[in-house]
């Protein structure tokens, strides 16, 4: 009997994990809430995809794959999309998840109140129509909703009711915004605003657990330096990102591993397309309304070298606005821009616009090196004959400069949320129309007629052939046009201690469950 | 003394509404919270309509206004990043600054203190001239600098201290203290350090040059004569006379150690009030800028005041014209 007890204990130690396997890491922005509809944000919906569920989730490869639904197919022709979701799925307080938890997330997640209403535009209407059976109908037919409400988590309709959060508050915050109560694979068991927040895996997940993380700290160290003192020192497993000038020194050492991608944000450059006048006065008002004065600057940009000094080789140049992982990117669309410097300088000659000076607005702390490459590319213009002035200043500043018009050029990243090429042709390509929601990111107010009546019909087109024809279209217009300047696909690096195995996706989502600790 | 007691409390109300006035003028400078507030895909409409919920679309005078009225009645609003009220962010938060600034001022005024008289009395020995031409370094030297490298040498290097954070706290009333774990204790070493090194060389300058100043004194030369030991001379006699304006500087130090932890609690991520404040002014959280502000302001008044009435306490001269 004694034996037997000892061999059970035995076996039951064999059994348990030897080592608890701790997992840190740190990232330079802090989730600023645990409220999945609050606040649209990457550092929010990317930190909160371990916690809650959608109906859909992206994987490895950023398909769509069955997370809370198992299953979805349009309804009719076009009328909208059912939903058959997973039966037995439990969330982190156990209650039973089903199609009231869906209809009441719906109603949470496009309230005035919620930041993530855009995503719901196209619903008319969502219909419960058994326990696990939810109609989602939209106005207009709508090939890629599934694909669009991937970030939209599902909340239980019970515990918000109990603890008064059934909508998100952005200005006093609530329960929500400290606690979270997901159907995901980790939940959270502490949380200390700025300071660390703690993840376990929860039992109850329904899915096939990949990981072998029992615990997980989130520490946010917001100085670059700090950060890579940390991993260097083993205080911390995994930062995000690694500072570009430091990646050659990581690589050299044996402890730490360095790894990149590139992610899904475009830098291009913007112009003033609207009459006026100019920023910087002078002799050049308006010259950004001539296209071969766009063309001269498309031209006049060398984006090898920039990314050979600035990026050091660890970024790749884009011709679109989306980057070739996006669906609906354009194969047809023509090349990058290609450097041609006499070329740029004699279509200056002919449009009378040498020496043109002008305004060139820029971040300095929003994009990778973003100060650097504005830089750059001020002493490329001048060198063709332009004169730029460059006004750099911090994000916050930045923005109300650009809604306020205060600009002839400018630098822009653009993440499409929905990672499809219908997202930037919406916020970037589209005439700024208030009421239809539509360029209310195209400070520039580029507009072109084809466009704007091409996008409701990619937007609604079923066919996918159909469609990609369309974004053919659209993305060669653009193209032809010298509607935006894209330069570079923004790089995506991340370090690890070298006995951490992870997956990197280009939304530069750092997904928990994909982790080994070895 | 009281008459100059409610003098000095009347200048210093004053003192904190002006410094509330600029702040507040200043904060439209800073940018705009609304785009961090709100996704890329917001509308013009979003936006408005948060701006208006907010008040940030009245003049500056009318936001310091109504911020005055919460003020006065403990309440300094809503965090816009964090959507929680922040004096209760404050409070979590000041503890480890609190400690740390108390850690970094006992090093400071110390080995301040004690390397001050050692350099004053054995002024031509060389190791009183390395431990003067070394204090240059802290002098010098940024205070990022020395963090960043006293990281690289005792934490990536060697090994022995941790590169950022607090370690393991234990919570007592409200109160978060690193004093009671060892990883606490070990957390608190480098960022003190780095905080107090230029107080301490600042002191440890001070007291030398006042020291030497003091012992060239008829009453010192008198005291050896009488032939008093050198330990009665140099600590009874000669310390005691310069601390008056040793006493000044520590306490606009220890203003200054509070105030300027941020850049010390950037470097070590220390999740104490600069921090904060630094991430407040990258969220444009005004809020929070605002009550920061307002605190360290309370703080340095305070400390002056404190200061003054210690000059009454130490030196009788000032007694008799104080009151």
């Amino acid at each position: 009997m004694k034996r037997l007890v000892s061999a059970m204990a035995l076996t039951s130690a064999l059994a348990a994990p030897a080592f608890a396997e701790e997992f840190k890491f740190a990232v330079t922005t802090d989730p600023q809430t645990m409220d999945p509809h609050a606040v649209n944000s990457a550092p929010v919906l990317g930190f909160l995809n371990n916690v809650y569920e959608g109906l859909v989730r992206r994987g490895k490869d950023m398909t769509i794959e069955p997370a809370l639904a198992t299953s979805w197919e349009p309804i009719g022709d076009g009328e909208g999309w059912r939903f058959n979701l997973r039966e037995g799925v439990t969330f982190q307080d156990g209650a039973e998840f089903n199609a009231d938890d869906v209809i009441f997330s719906y109603e949470r997640a496009s309230d005035e109140n919620s930041d993530t209403r855009s995503w719901f535009a196209p619903v008319s209407e969502v219909i419960k129509v058994d326990d696990f059976t939810v109609d989602i109908m939209t106005s207009a037919p709508n090939p890629i909703f599934p694909d669009s409400i991937a970030n939209w988590m599902i909340m239980d309709s019970g515990w918000a009711e109990a603890n008064g959060a059934t909508l998100p508050d952005k200005e006093a915050g609530n329960y929500a915004t400290l606690n979270a109560n997901g159907t995901g694979a980790f939940q959270i068991t502490t949380r200390e605003p700025g300071l660390r927040t703690v993840l376990e895996p929860f039992d109850g997940w329904w899915g096939e657990v990949e990981h072998n993380i029992t615990r997980a700290e989130l520490t946010p160290i917001q100085n670059p330096a700090t950060a890579l003192a940390a991993l260097l020192s083993g205080d911390v497993d995994f930062i995000n990102p690694v500072p570009i000038q430091d990646v050659a020194r990581l690589q050299g050492d044996p402890n730490v591993n360095v790894i990149q991608g590139i992610e899904a944000r475009v830098i291009m450059l913007g112009f003033d397309h609207q009459p006026g006048e100019s920023e910087a006065g002078q002799g050049g008002a308006d010259i950004f309304q001539d296209a071969r004065v766009r063309e001269a600057v498309a031209k006049a940009v060398n984006v090898p070298a920039i990314l050979q000094t600035i990026m050091r080789g660890n970024a790749e140049v884009a011709s679109q606005l989306v980057s070739p992982a996006m669906r609906g990117y354009s194969e047809v669309a023509g090349a990058p821009y290609a450097y041609d410097p006499d070329s740029a300088r004699a279509l200056l000659e002919e449009a009378g616009m040498a020496g043109a000076t002008f305004d060139l607005k820029c971040p300095n702390d929003r994009y990778l090196n973003d100060e650097a490459v504005c830089q750059a590319i001020t002493g490329m213009l001048a060198q063709v004959g332009l004169s730029p002035t460059l006004d750099a200043m911090p994000v916050q500043n930045y923005w109300p400069e650009l809604r306020a018009d205060n600009f002839d050029m400018y630098l822009l990243g653009w993440s499409p949320g929905t990672f499809d090429a219908e997202h930037p042709i919406r916020f970037l390509g589209s005439t700024p129309n208030e009421e239809k929601r539509l360029g209310s990111w195209n400070f520039g107010a580029y507009s072109n007629a084809r466009i704007d009546e091409l996008l409701p019909m990619i937007q609604s087109e079923i066919d996918d052939t159909a469609r990609q024809a369309m974004l053919d279209e659209v993305a060669t217009i653009m193209q032809d046009e010298y509607a935006y300047v894209p330069l570079y696909v923004q790089p995506l690096v991340w370090g690890t201690r070298s006995n951490i195995e992870l997956t990197q996706r280009p939304d530069n989502f750092f997904i928990l469950r994909w982790v080994t600790v070895n | 003394m009281l008459s100059f007691i409610l003098r000095r409390v009347a200048q210093s109300i004053l003192v904190l509404l002006i410094v509330g006035a600029v702040a507040f003028s200043m904060f439209r400078f800073v940018g705009d919270p609304i785009d961090n507030m709100l996704g890329q895909e917001r509308t013009i409409e979003d936006v408005e309509r948060l701006r208006a919920q907010l008040g940030l679309d009245q003049p500056f005078p009318v936001q310091y206004f109504r911020f005055l009225q919460g003020a006065v009645q403990g309440n300094f609003g809503v965090s816009f990043r964090q959507g929680r009220e922040v004096s209760e962010i404050l409070l979590e938060r000041a503890p480890a600054t609190i400690e740390l600034a108390a850690v970094s001022a006992v090093f400071a005024v110390l080995l301040g203190i004690a390397l001050g008289v050692f350099t004053a009395i054995r002024r031509d020995g060389w190791v009183a001239n390395f431990i003067m031409s070394a204090s240059l370094i802290g002098v010098s030297l940024p205070t990022f600098l020395i963090g960043i490298l006293l990281i690289y040498l005792f934490s990536v290097e060697l090994g022995w201290l941790p590169s950022f954070g607090r370690g393991e706290t234990v919570d007592i009333g409200g109160w978060s203290t690193g004093f009671l774990t060892a990883t606490g204790l070990k957390a608190l070493i480098l960022p003190s350090i780095t905080l107090g090194l230029y107080q301490m060389t600042l002191i440890m300058r001070l007291v030398r040059s006042e020291m030497l100043e003091v012992l060239r004194q008829d009453y010192i030369r008198f005291a050896k004569a009488r032939g008093l030991s050198d330990r009665v001379i140099n600590f009874r006699h000669a310390l005691k006379n310069t601390m008056v304006p040793v006493i000044t500087i520590i306490g606009l130090q220890l203003g200054a150690i509070i105030a300027f932890a941020i850049i010390t609690e950037t470097v070590f991520q220390w999740p104490g009030l600069g921090l904060l404040f630094i991430n407040a002014i990258q969220f444009v959280d005004i809020p929070v800028m605002a009550a920061y502000l307002m605190l360290i302001s309370v703080m340095f008044v305070m400390i002056n005041l404190i200061v003054d009435l210690l000059y009454a306490f130490i030196d009788p001269r000032l007694r008799v014209t104080g009151s």
